[in-house]
């Protein structure tokens, strides 16, 4: 304390001439205009500078919290980006030309897009499909379901936001087909073997059908329209009676490998029941 | 005690008169304006409290802007002086005369010593005082002109001061 005392005594002179100069100074700036602008200028531009430095440091700090905020956001992103990349595959599935065949066909119908949520369909077994479209969608019993590797069945029972489909692979199954270009047509059946290949049968002896055609719905079922793809010709062989051809088709769908499926919504097909059966009548 | 102070009071009152009447209107060359006022506190004895230069040099140069409308310039350029004269009085001094109580004059000192004294102050004075008045350092060149002419014109009527206070006292 006394060494304090001492110190502040012996300079003394130096305190007051700190204050003085300080007087003279603040005298300096407050009463001459351009000195004080100058002074002000100088004095806002460092202070500026010092809190321009300050929040460059602070920002530096906030980096991690940054970091973390990114990162959470980044993941919020992916996962939107891979919700909207799902979206944008079944809006733009279209790419084989099969596919492209059956919406050419399909134009002036309207798709009902569906997804398979179950999948029973297997070799050697009676199997259904699920659809996660029912009642409330629209979806109404023996409408055709079709996919982009041609026609996959029939909506057999509807629930009210699922509904069961027997596929063309299902021993009960009975689609009307022809040979694409010849109009021979003959009823598609599955013989409850390879998931893959089904049965044209009653195709007449003098239809000159090859390996290779394609076969595709005729239309008279009223479930499909006419011209939607179903497979291709595999073999040739006498049916069991004898009378005509047996036809094995590769089909154009792979069920095992089955998810976006489009349900074919007819809503005239009451008129066109009525109209059969108003013919029928008047023969 | 009587005797020395009143004589320095009246030659700070006169320096100041003379400031403001007269050589306030001086610009020899459009650059050298003389100030004289230092003298006062070069002629305060060896010695002298320096709080005692500090508070003299502030109320002069307070005095001084008051009167020629400069405020805070020579306040704060002659508190700055008060500080550092009796250093350069130190400095510039006979090493004989350091001992004892004495009157900073050509008679102390002799001319060559006086005048590094008084040169190096009026410097440091005009210095300060053209930078707190320019406040800039736009035009250097012309800032050195005026400071350097103005500490020779300076020092020049200190020098004739002087002469005239010591013929005056021996006469």
């Amino acid at each position: 304390m006394q060494i304090l005392l001492d110190f502040l005594r012996r300079y003394n002179y130096l305190f007051l001439f700190i204050l003085l100069e300080g007087i003279s100074l603040t005298l300096l700036f407050q009463f001459n205009n351009y000195q004080g602008s100058v002074w002000n200028t100088a004095a806002n531009e460092s202070a500026a500078k010092a809190n321009e430095t300050y929040a460059s440091l602070e920002a530096y700090f906030k980096l991690g919290d940054i970091n973390a905020l990114l990162t959470t956001e980044n993941t919020k992103l992916q996962q939107e980006n891979a919700v909207l990349r799902a979206a944008l595959d079944s809006a733009t599935h279209d790419t084989t030309f099969t596919e492209r065949k059956v919406r050419q066909e399909l134009a002036g119908f309207q798709l009902l897009p569906a997804r398979v949520v179950s999948n029973g369909v297997r070799r050697g077994h009676d199997g259904y499909l699920v659809i996660n479209r029912g009642r409330k969608d629209g979806v109404r019993p023996e409408m055709g379901v079709v996919g982009g590797g041609g026609v996959i069945g029939i909506v057999y029972l509807v629930g009210e936001n699922y509904a069961l489909i027997i596929p063309v692979t299902h021993t009960k199954s009975s689609i009307s087909c022809r040979v694409r270009g010849k109009n021979y047509f003959g009823y598609l059946q599955w013989d409850g073997g390879s998931t893959r290949m089904a049965q044209l049968d009653d195709v007449p002896r003098y239809a000159k059908t090859r390996a290779g055609n394609v076969i595709e719905t005729s239309g008279y079922s009223s479930v499909f329209p006419p011209g939607i793809f179903v497979g291709r010709v595999h073999k040739v062989s006498n049916s069991s009676d004898g009378q005509s051809y047996r036809l094995d088709i590769v089909l154009g769908t792979d069920f095992a490998n089955l998810r976006d499926v489009n349900v074919v919504v007819t809503p005239y097909k009451a008129e066109i029941r009525q109209l059969q059966e108003k013919a029928d009548s008047l023969q | 005690m009587f005797n020395v102070i009143l004589p320095r009071i009246l030659w700070i009152l006169g320096l100041i008169l003379a400031q403001t009447l007269v050589f306030n209107h001086i610009h020899l060359i459009g650059y050298a304006t003389p100030m004289p006022y230092v003298y006062a506190l070069i002629m305060l004895p060896h010695g002298t409290s320096r709080w005692i230069y500090v508070v003299l040099g502030f109320a002069l140069g307070l005095v001084v802007d008051t009167l020629s409308n400069t405020v805070g310039a020579a306040a704060g350029a002659l508190t700055l002086v008060g500080l550092v004269t009796p250093l350069l009085l130190r400095a510039f001094a006979p090493d004989d005369k350091l001992e004892e109580e004495f009157t900073p004059s050509i008679r102390t000192m002799q001319w060559s010593g006086f005048l590094k004294f008084a040169i190096a102050v009026t410097f440091i004075h005009t210095m300060v005082f053209f930078l707190l008045e320019t406040f800039s350092l736009f035009d250097p060149l012309r800032l050195l002109i005026e400071v350097v002419s103005s500490t020779a014109l300076t020092v020049i009527f200190m020098a004739t001061f002087e002469k005239l206070r010591n013929t005056s006292r021996s006469a």
